[in-house]
């Protein structure tokens, strides 16, 4: 169970620009540990990189496989396999109610409305949620919703789990909370974060910088590796692509 | 974003009888009282059955409040309504007109009191059943009704929202400040809502097996 990235990059067209923006260099990475972490500035390629995981993002070239299947010509298996969680829970939550929203996940694959029922709230009683099965997701806190969007993605039992700063908008106490129930989670995760602490945590950190990868390995030096390259060039070049002389 | 104060699904959980009127007889209740608000010649007669309703809906357990919420975003129209049709066609048409309208609110709202979501998308998916042939998907039709039901809300959140950050800067009376970022955040939106379905793989045609 792996992902395999084999130079795999992202292109975009842009208006009044005859070269392509270039968002991500291409990449060759197997990601086959329990814990990956992301780290890098914003707009470094952290959200695309993890988005190409499940198909949200096409590579321009090369190709990204999960466990065999490619992401363009098989995405339905690739997304099957791969559960995606944004930083903005309301932003992924479809339905009126967390209960509605994890048996939304659900009818694809239980069409029984029963069993499909006892599932939502076997998923929702894991993460303790239950009790706020019935409450208007905007009535949640933050930490709630995120758990309760997790607990959506999880409902359908993906191998793999990739979460895109899902504690940016969480306070310390959520924060914890989360960091425990993914830790107990069974699943593969690959996450990408600006909060150092959490990416200590993990088996095996990213460093992205401007649209390249340019630290691989322990989670402590790369987070050593990130903190020098913020603090030796506070101003970060413009990505390739992107002539500052023009407009 | 707010918290959007309203919903409109506003599924209250119970075991009432009225829960467990099954939900082929709701939807019929529904479609009568549309058809009805055409045949009702006489105001009593529409009186007394948005007297019957209302009792109804109270017996469901879900409460005179939300009764009252559910009613509240249809009175202006109404009373608009009403004035109109006293001053053109006088007290006793324009009392029916407005009590027909008022039965079929009460209608819709104690079908959507009682049913939770999902019932109510199974319901909607098994109607659009016979079209499979052709080449209608059920579940992708429940689907898009419940994003729009959840839109709904979102737009009118957004729309306070702008306005609110218009207020603040004294461009309250420049529709320009209002419409655009609401349209814009529309448009944002419907990508991410677009992503999250993706990323969920709801909304993937049927497999055909």
């Amino acid at each position: 169970m792996s992902i395999i990235l084999d130079r795999a990059a992202v292109r975009v067209a842009v208006d009044g620009h005859l070269e392509p923006k270039t968002l991500l260099e291409p990449v060759t990475l197997s990601l086959s540990e329990r814990r990956i972490g992301v780290i890098g500035a914003n707009g470094s390629g952290k959200s695309t990189l993890l988005r190409m995981l499940n198909g949200l993002v096409a590579p321009s070239s090369g190709t990204v496989t999960v466990s065999g299947a490619d992401s363009v010509r098989d995405v339905r298996a690739v997304r099957r396999r791969v559960g995606f969680v944004f930083t903005d829970p309301l932003a992924q939550l479809v339905m009126p109610t967390g209960r509605e929203d994890v048996e939304l996940s659900l009818r694809r694959s239980v069409r029984n409305p029963r069993e499909r029922r006892a599932l939502a709230e076997a998923t929702l009683s894991r993460f303790g949620l239950l009790a706020l099965a019935d409450q208007s997701v905007y009535e949640l806190s933050g930490g709630e919703r995120q758990l309760v969007a997790l607990a959506a993605v999880l409902a359908v039992n993906p191998d793999i789990l990739v979460l895109d700063e899902p504690s940016t908008l969480l306070d310390l106490r959520n924060r914890e909370l989360l960091r425990r129930t993914l830790a107990g989670l069974e699943q593969q995760v690959i996450l990408s974060t600006h909060d150092l602490e959490l990416a200590l945590d993990l088996d095996r950190v990213l460093v992205v910088d401007t649209g390249k990868i340019v630290y691989d390995g322990a989670a402590a030096a790369a987070v050593d590796h990130y903190r020098k390259l913020c603090t030796a060039d506070p101003v970060p070049k413009p990505p390739a692509g992107v002539d500052p002389a023009r407009p | 974003m707010r918290g959007h104060g309203f919903l409109f699904a506003n599924y209250v959980p119970g075991t009432s009888p009225v829960h467990r009127i099954p939900l082929w007889l709701k939807f019929l209740l529904v479609l009568a009282c549309g058809t009805a608000s055409f045949l009702i010649a006489d105001w009593a007669v529409a009186a007394v059955a948005l007297a019957v309703l209302c009792g109804v809906y109270l017996a469901s357990g879900a409460g005179l409040r939300r009764l009252v919420r559910a009613v509240r975003p249809v009175l202006p129209v109404l009373a608009v309504l009403g004035l109109f049709q006293w001053w053109q066609l006088g007290g006793p048409a324009a009392a029916r007109i407005v009590l027909n309208i008022l039965v079929c609110v009460v209608a819709a709202s104690i079908l959507t009191a009682t049913t939770p979501i999902q019932t109510l998308l199974d319901g909607v998916a098994s109607l659009a059943r016979p079209f499979r042939r052709l080449g209608a998907d059920p579940e992708r039709f429940a689907l898009t009704i419940a994003i729009m039901l959840r839109s709904i809300p979102f737009i009118a959140g957004a729309y306070a929202d702008v306005r609110d950050s218009a207020r603040a800067r004294g461009l309250e009376r420049n529709p320009r400040a209002l419409v655009l970022p609401v349209f814009i955040t529309t448009v944002a939106f419907a990508r991410q809502t677009g992503d999250a379905l993706a990323a969920r793989g709801l909304g993937d045609a049927e497999d055909r097996d």
